[in-house]
């Protein structure tokens, strides 16, 4: 490369990376520097306390709660969305009247912002006049209805269940999108061979969908993990902290309750997973170049 | 000709650099909580304060309740803080703590400003460490228990019964039948169940925290109310952990709830309803008097602001009695305000006037938020279940770490 061109190429980059910089970079920095101090509203002159606030949100009984709800939260999601996704992909692959219609409307969900699907099932769970329970009264199989969102047994699972009406869409766009970039020689050879529907799946489908479902797992994992606003709505990581993930916990101290250095820790904590995520989504990604490059 | 287009060229320049020397910009931030038009009005007031004052302009910042809190502190932490603002009753003290506005107390003696103006509770929640940080602008109380007459007379329930604590008991055991339900308790994560079950505490004797700051929910008195508060449990709504004083609004408004609790401010949505719907003041035992919690919002001025002087003029007129009413839409702090404002807008000003009077703000902390949150925790504990004396000691260990 000419010494011109490579000059060009960093002043190309330029704009790029100073916008990532300013808009990414610093304030990650920045969230670092203040864990490492005690800051609060009240106490806006930061006090360099060392490791001491993660020393204190590590001991806490509520860190460990939110870890797991966390966990619960984003594996639930990330395999029903996936699950979801996938089925739904594999019926409107299918040569079907009102395929395309259906396309279209099952994108719906997706296209509707957080915050008005949050509202959404809000309203269906409400224990007196939500459809979820008339239904159910409806169909002899309960009284009342249970209280979905007011029970610590039952809020997340609720949760969990709208997050995966509201994200499987997305699912299903990539899947179908993977489906018709499946050799059809593949599939015909394998119908010559007398595989069946399942077998055919299994064994040829799926593996060549492999690098597509590796890569759609991990990042609706990283969306889920980071997935504020349907939580927030319908619990506000309530009752008794049953549904309080990283994103509602962080907002909560920070700006519930103006303490901004725990909300930093607990911040650092959701950095190193999604970087931890991110690792691995480009170890996939770069797994599957190499690959690709090898098989031409 | 030239010489006479330079010179007024050159007056046009001085008069206008002499008026953008005297005219300054006062920038002023409040929440809307209902839906009363209030940005208007407020405009309104503002034309007249300018045409008093002027090279006074006023900028008016309406922010949507919900929204209010977390642009105030993004704005006061990244140092474009308005000039004067409204804040919550329970911000004053950590605003003050954070060195973020000014002590008014000078200001306030020189302009005459004194606490017979205002409604006691209203003027406690402005007063933090021996200084006045705020002047009370709009207040009300959490709550009054607003009544369905026809579903009280259905199940021959005497009204005033629910003013007791035994009376409100046997009402919510009476009125919970056929679908419809007694008592719209509520214990989602929000500043709502906090006031409402500060009430309870405080009509029972008891106190949140101590007068030295340690908390007081492990007392006799504050235990008797979570205890007496569990016992009404099943006689509200399904979810009370997770239900707000909306959603019991709207039980309400559709004839399946017979009693909620809600300040005064509910009244003009309950004046566009076809319910036949009344109130009393609050519930406490036998023989004592319903003591409310105090909400509200009082008026402050920051240090950062370069208007102070202009910004403590604008806080006298919005005080003012004959302009309090006109911008506010909760109950004007101003006790003669407040007089006219109910008299001509709520049903039962005598009854709120007497809630008013007697009501206790919520305590004045500048750890609050987090004291809240706790709250919070101990009414879903209670009505989850758990013994009320439990629960307590589990809240008072967490707000006594906080020190």
């Amino acid at each position: 490369m000419l010494k011109r061109d490579r000059w060009l190429s960093w002043v190309f980059l330029a704009p790029a990376m100073i916008l990532v910089g300013v808009l990414m970079y610093y304030p990650m920095i920045g969230t670092v520097i203040e864990s490492l101090h005690s800051t609060s509203f009240i106490n806006p002159k930061p006090q360099f306390v060392g490791l001491d606030l993660y020393r204190r949100v590590f001991a806490s009984s509520e860190f460990s709660a939110i870890v797991w709800n966390s966990c619960v939260w984003t594996i639930g999601v990330v395999l029903l969305q996936n699950t979801l996704g996938f089925l739904t992909a594999l019926l409107l692959n299918q040569r079907l009247p009102t395929t395309g219609l259906m396309r279209s409307l099952i994108l719906l969900p997706w296209v509707l912002p957080g915050v008005v699907g949050a509202i959404l099932w809000r309203f269906m769970y409400d224990p007196q006049l939500g459809l979820i329970n008339s239904f159910l009264i409806r169909l002899g199989l309960t009284d009342q209805g249970p209280a979905w969102l007011a029970g610590a047994s039952t809020a997340m699972a609720a949760s969990i269940i709208a997050a995966v009406w509201k994200g499987f869409p997305f699912s299903t766009v990539v899947y179908l999108a993977a489906l018709q970039n499946v050799d059809q020689e593949q599939i015909e050879a394998a119908i010559m061979d007398g595989a069946g529907r399942l077998r055919r799946l299994l064994y040829v489908v799926l593996p060549a969908m492999r690098e597509v479902i590796v890569t759609n797992l991990l990042l609706t994992t990283i969306l889920t993990f980071n997935y504020f606003d349907m939580i927030w709505v319908l619990t506000r990581g309530g009752p008794q902290n049953a549904t309080h993930i990283f994103p509602t916990k962080i907002y909560e101290l920070g700006f519930g309750q103006f303490r901004f250095g725990e909300a930093a820790t607990y911040g650092v904590f959701s950095i190193v997973v999604l970087a931890l995520l991110l690792a691995l989504y480009f170890l996939v990604q770069h797994s599957a170049v190499r690959r690709l490059v090898s098989a031409r | 000709m030239r010489e006479k287009i330079l010179l007024v060229a050159t007056l046009a320049l001085i008069t206008s650099a002499s008026a953008s020397a005297a005219d300054l910009t006062l920038k002023f931030w409040d929440n809307q909580q209902t839906e009363s038009g209030l940005s208007q009005y407020q405009q309104e007031a503002v034309k007249s304060f300018e045409a008093a004052n002027p090279g006074i302009h006023v900028e008016v910042t309406t922010v949507p309740y919900p929204e209010y809190q977390q642009r105030l502190l993004t704005a006061v932490q990244g140092g474009n803080a308005p000039d004067v603002s409204t804040i919550d009753q329970i911000w004053v003290a950590a605003f003050a703590q954070a060195g973020a506005i000014e002590p008014l107390d000078d200001q306030a003696k020189t302009a005459g400003i004194t606490s017979d103006a205002f409604f006691p509770g209203a003027w406690a929640s402005a007063n933090y460490g021996s200084h006045l940080w705020g002047v009370p602008f709009n207040v009300d109380v959490w709550s009054f228990s607003f009544y369905n007459a026809d579903l009280l007379k259905a199940a021959n329930v005497d009204p005033e019964s629910l003013a007791t604590f035994e009376g409100l008991k046997a009402a919510g055991a009476k009125l919970t039948t056929n679908g419809k339900f007694g008592l719209g308790l509520f214990a989602h994560k929000g500043e709502d169940t906090v006031v409402v079950l500060d009430s309870f505490i405080f009509s029972n004797g008891g106190k949140v925290l101590n007068d030295d700051g340690s908390c007081g929910l492990t007392s006799a008195p504050s235990i008797g109310a979570l205890k007496y508060l569990q016992s009404i449990a099943p006689y509200a709504p399904k979810g009370v952990a997770n239900a707000d004083s909306g959603s019991m609004r709207e039980l309400f408004l559709n004839g399946s709830l017979a009693v909620e609790f809600w300040p005064a401010l509910e009244q003009p949505t309950l004046q566009k309803s076809k319910l036949n719907w009344d109130f009393v003041d609050g519930t406490a035992p036998e023989g004592k008097k319903p003591v409310g919690t105090y909400g509200g919002w009082n008026l402050v001025v920051y240090k950062s602001s370069p208007n102070k002087e202009a910004a403590w003029k604008f806080i006298q007129f919005l005080t003012r009695p004959d302009v309090n009413g006109k911008v506010v839409d909760l109950i004007p702090a101003n006790v003669k305000a407040a007089d006219a404002f109910l008299r001509a807008n709520r049903k039962g000003p005598d009854r709120i006037l007497a809630q008013l009077n007697n009501a206790a703000p919520r305590p004045l902390s500048p750890r609050y938020l987090e004291v809240s949150d706790i709250e919070v925790t101990l009414a879903q504990d209670v009505y989850g279940g758990m013994d009320a004396s439990e629960a307590a000691a589990k809240a008072c260990k967490a707000i006594d770490a906080l020190k």
